[in-house]
């Protein structure tokens, strides 16, 4: 076989971007880029006032004005900070000089920050550099002077800079709890710019398996006179891809998420290590769009960073006009529908493959083929089926009945990938033909109601459940072959189609004297709910035997004693539940 | 001219809801016309958990206090309370401009609207705000200064606040009912209407009312509100505690806490055990000790006592100079008083005025006071209304019930 080696770096090396903090909140902004720690990317402190341009920790300073403050600031003047930055305009240039991007951190509203922004902006694109300005906006308390300064700073950026990300400091409270003291409040304020140029920089640095890039970026924070909306969150353990989507829907600057239903379009960037399975970017990408409105146009991807480890990292990057911020959203948040159709369901393909793996050998190496080359795969299982068959059933009609209900099978994944339905089909193929294998008799429940889905299955009709209740089904049906068959057989009668499979699967697999009906139409019902949830109940009950003791032993470790106030808002002082009995508490202490 | 008018009292506590329909007379006295009272459910620590449960039992209560009281009601003052609400202290400060010597009350509303300038979130509302003091370049006034020669005023209030949304949920949850909400009224405030006379508020006096699902307080000095809150604890947790202790069923652990329970820790109530026989329930004989009992039930009681202690202000128990009054059906709990006083150190008071008219054995219980209140609340707030009203609006029919 003919590898091809994956253009590994096709981005902008980190040696290629610069990181400029201006006047004294830049150089704090800087500071926690700095100590955060961030590979490569060069940091620059551009400030007036000696002191604090000392105390920096970037690499490169440029102290402006030598010969118009003197090592003093600005003064809160921005007429100063204009002509102190054009006075070190050669330094600053020479600095910029082959950058390809230029983050500028800086604090508007005073003297350096207000004056020297769109001056060290300008400096460099002409540098030919793509510019991202990080800006915070003064709080509400410094006065309106400082504020229009800030406001007339901005609308010069907003005409010069490539991307303008603002945050208003007012939002700061929103960070810290109403009781940390005020440098918290600011460290966690400097923290989110933080993260989000790292995040950013990730974003256009590293190579991506789904690319996205400086055009996605400019795409996403296209509108001018916008404000940002940045959400990162990093997770990793069990259910990483829902706790890291929580954690940056949790973000002040998206409101709860709620910011993003206005959204036009949003980028999203999911980065994993080697362990960051499709399941569950395609899990997190459904939680996902149900917060954005349907219309939107979702910029996605995704890398594998292998220094992520265990972690899942996923960054949220939109903009808002600011006339929609005022008018905040009032109506209640409709459901949005999934966007990203073509890789619903996939995930689930993917679980319910690895289930069959584990317990069953034989059409093991069929399936690991299976998702890289596709024709030889459809060939093997075909293979195994027919190999199998006849030596597990005695039943003739079980030969042509199989590849029949393949294309019954084949269907619940079509809708995934619909053009190619030969993938679905091997994958479903073991699936029925693994229990067959391992347990003979549940063949008389499992063939008879095939036939019956000879006609092709309708688009609709097909969703992974059935599959997966074939599974169970051959546990139970083992122990009652024969009430299993003649409730499947009548099901068959009953209801055309291709319900009688996942009728007959469920009524075999749960208990005979179940009516069939009941049976069907319970199906239907779960098969309506949602991939995901239906999921839930079809588990198999192979799975859930291997996954039993996981679970319970985690709904142990939660369980506190409550009474009847389990469940309810807990009544919290100084760290005790004060639901708990006193009483109790007083014996653990 | 004044006439007497019926006004309605609402409190959906955690074990009741409770309706009361009172008429205030021309000469300042209320008459109780009817009540009516429904076993709670679907309110959790004060708060409204279960939307639809709490509509039949306020549409209960309402049928039965407008059976026994003859009156339609179309209004009520309605009672709120939980844990989301909370009373701060807060002080406006205003400087009079420069030639102007005398105070008028546009400088008082200008101080007061400084002193409205506390700190809250985009949810929380400001229920209450009450004058507490007001200082003219340092001397202390506790009447308006209005009309005095001073150069800066300083106007302290206390505030109530809480979050909007749910005191919402409340209103909504009358409005429903087609009744409309005159006002609402934090719980302890309004109990301290009833509960708590001119001379007790001007010496110093603490209301403790502890209901099924949370135990409110006010503490009155120099005859204003000094502080105010809720402690989402109650009765119902005492129950709890009882049920998860000794796994007696809640039913049970509720009957043996009212006729068994108390709390003030004399070993002398600690004597012994209690049988409780099969009942018709269908549940087995069980043995409860009286000294494991009396001690669940003293860790909690204990508990909210100390909390709100935590929660006054610092010396201001040394000022109070009438003691504590407990009101709310929890205070019916033996030897609560003795606890109170072992916690408090101040006198104890168990709250039963006979100030009002109409069935009085009915409304002895401490479990109406919040209730009563209300209509106290709502008297008070109508010659308010009265005094500051141009002579037009005097007809408009504030308290419409009939």
């Amino acid at each position: 076989m003919i590898e091809f080696p994956r253009e590994t770096q096709h981005t902008i090396p980190t040696s290629h971007v610069k990181i400029i903090g201006l006047g004294g909140a830049g150089a704090n902004m800087l500071d926690r880029v700095a100590l955060d720690g961030l590979d490569g990317a060069e940091i620059l402190a551009l400030n007036a006032d000696v002191r604090t341009l000392n105390g920096s920790v970037a690499s490169e300073r440029i102290q402006l004005g030598r010969n118009l403050t003197k090592g003093l600031g600005c003064g809160g003047d921005p007429e100063l900070g204009k002509n102190v930055t054009l006075e070190a305009e050669t330094e600053i240039r020479m600095s910029i000089k082959g950058r390809k991007i230029v983050f500028l951190c800086v604090g508007l509203g005073g003297g350096t920050g207000s004056g020297g922004a769109p001056m060290v902006c300008r400096i460099a694109r002409e540098e030919d550099a793509f510019v991202v300005v990080f800006a915070t906006m003064p709080f509400v308390f410094e006065g309106e002077r400082r504020r229009q300064q800030a406001q007339t700073s901005l609308n010069e950026l907003a005409v010069l800079s490539n991307a303008l990300v603002v945050f208003d400091n007012n939002r700061m409270g929103e960070l810290v709890v109403a009781k940390q003291g005020i440098h918290e409040a600011f460290q966690a304020g400097d923290k989110m710019i933080a993260d989000s140029i790292k995040a950013v920089i990730r974003l256009v640095t590293r190579p991506g398996l789904i690319h996205v890039g400086l055009d996605e970026l400019m795409t996403a924070l296209r509108t001018t006179r916008s404000r940002c909306l940045f959400g990162s969150g990093v997770a990793n353990g069990k259910d990483r891809a829902a706790k890291a989507l929580a954690n940056a829907l949790a973000s002040p600057l998206l409101d709860k998420g709620a910011l993003l239903r206005e959204t036009a379009s949003l980028l999203v960037h999911i980065c994993g290590g080697a362990d960051l399975t499709l399941y569950e970017v395609e899990l997190l990408m459904q939680k996902l769009t149900k917060q954005v409105p349907e219309k939107a146009h979702v910029l996605f991807g995704a890398a594998i960073d292998e220094s992520m480890h265990d972690q899942l990292s996923i960054t949220l990057i939109s903009s808002l006009p600011e006339e929609k911020l005022q008018e905040k959203p009032q109506a209640p948040a409709v459901e949005e529908k999934p966007i990203l159709e073509p890789t619903e369901g996939f995930g689930f393909d993917q679980e319910a493959a690895e289930s069959v793996i584990a317990p069953l050998p034989e059409p093991m190496p069929v399936l690991s083929n299976f998702s890289f080359d596709i024709a030889p795969a459809v060939a093997a299982t075909q293979e195994v089926a027919r190999e199998e068959k006849p030596s597990a059933s005695s039943l003739p009609e079980a030969v042509p009945a199989i590849p029949a209900s393949k294309s019954a099978f084949a269907d619940p994944i079509a809708p995934v990938e619909a053009v190619e339905p030969k993938i679905a089909s091997p994958f479903a193929e073991p699936l029925a033909a693994a229990p067959t294998s391992a347990l003979p008799a549940d063949f008389t429940s499992l063939i008879p109601p095939k036939p019956a889905t000879t006609l092709p299955a309708p688009k609709l009709a097909g969703s992974i459940p059935p599959p997966k209740n074939a599974l169970p089904s051959s546990a139970p049906a083992a122990a009652t072959p024969s009430p299993a068959a003649a409730a499947a057989a009548e099901i068959r009668q009953a209801t055309p189609g291709r319900k009688p499979i996942f009728g007959a699967a469920r009524a075999a697999s749960t208990a005979p004297q179940d009516s069939p009906a009941e049976e069907s139409t319970e199906a239907e019902a779960s098969e309506a709910r949602s991939t995901e949830e239906s999921a839930v109940p079809a588990v198999s009950k192979m799975l859930e035997k291997t996954r039993a003791k996981h679970l319970q032993e985690e709904l142990l470790l939660e369980k506190e004693q409550l009474g009847r106030f389990a469940g309810t808002d807990p009544t919290i002082e100084d760290g005790d539940n004060l639901d708990i009995p006193p009483f109790l508490r007083k014996k653990k202490k | 001219m004044p006439r007497a008018k019926i006004h309605v009292g609402l409190e959906i506590g955690t074990s009741k809801v409770c309706m009361l329909v009172g008429e205030v007379k021309v000469d300042g006295s209320v008459k109780i016309l009817g009540i009516g009272t429904a076993k709670s459910a679907g309110v959790r620590k004060g708060e409204i958990s279960d939307y639809v449960k709490v509509r039949a039992c306020v549409e209960d209560a309402r049928r039965k206090a407008e059976e026994s009281s003859d009156v339609q009601i179309g209004s009520v003052f309605l009672s709120i309370t939980g844990n989301h609400l909370v009373g701060v202290n807060s002080t406006g400060t205003y400087r009079l401009p420069e030639r102007e010597k005398q105070i008028h009350a546009g400088y008082l509303k200008e101080a007061e609207k400084i002193a409205r300038g506390i700190h809250l979130t985009d949810e929380q509302v400001i229920v209450h705000q009450s004058p507490r003091l007001y200082r003219v370049d340092g001397f202390e006034h506790t009447a308006p200064p209005v009309g005095l020669f001073g150069k800066t005023i300083e106007s302290d209030y206390h505030m109530v606040y809480g979050l909007g949304t749910r005191i919402q949920n409340s209103i909504k949850c009358v409005r429903e009912l087609s009744m409309e909400v005159d006002d609402v009224v934090f719980a302890p405030i309004a109990a301290a209407q009833y509960a708590l006379y001119r001379d007790e508020k001007e010496s110093g006096v603490l209301l403790i009312d502890i209901g099924g699902g949370t135990t409110d307080y006010v503490l009155y000095l120099n005859g204003a509100i000094a502080a105010s809150g809720c402690i989402a604890l109650g009765g119902e947790h005492v129950t709890n505690d009882i049920h998860m202790i000794t796994e007696l069923q809640f039913t049970r652990a509720e009957t043996l806490k009212i006729r068994e329970g108390h709390a003030s820790g004399e070993s002398s109530h600690d004597v012994g055990g209690i049988k409780i026989p099969v009942d018709e329930s269908g549940f087995t004989h069980q043995d409860v000790k009286r000294e494991l009992l009396n001690a669940i039930i003293r860790e909690r009681m204990l508990e909210i006592l100390n909390l709100i202690k935590k929660r006054l202000p610092a010396g201001a128990l040394e000022r109070v100079g009438s003691g504590v009054i407990l009101s709310g059906g929890s205070s019916a709990m033996r030897g609560l008083d003795q606890l109170v006083k072992e916690v408090f150190g101040l006198s104890v008071n168990l709250s039963t005025r006979l100030e009002i008219s109409g069935v009085q054995a009915n409304f002895q219980d401490p479990q109406y006071i919040t209730c009563l209140g209300l209509i106290r609340y709502a008297q008070y707030l109508e010659i308010e209304k009265r005094r500051t009203s141009s002579p037009f609006t005097k007809f408009w029919p504030f308290g419409r019930k009939s």
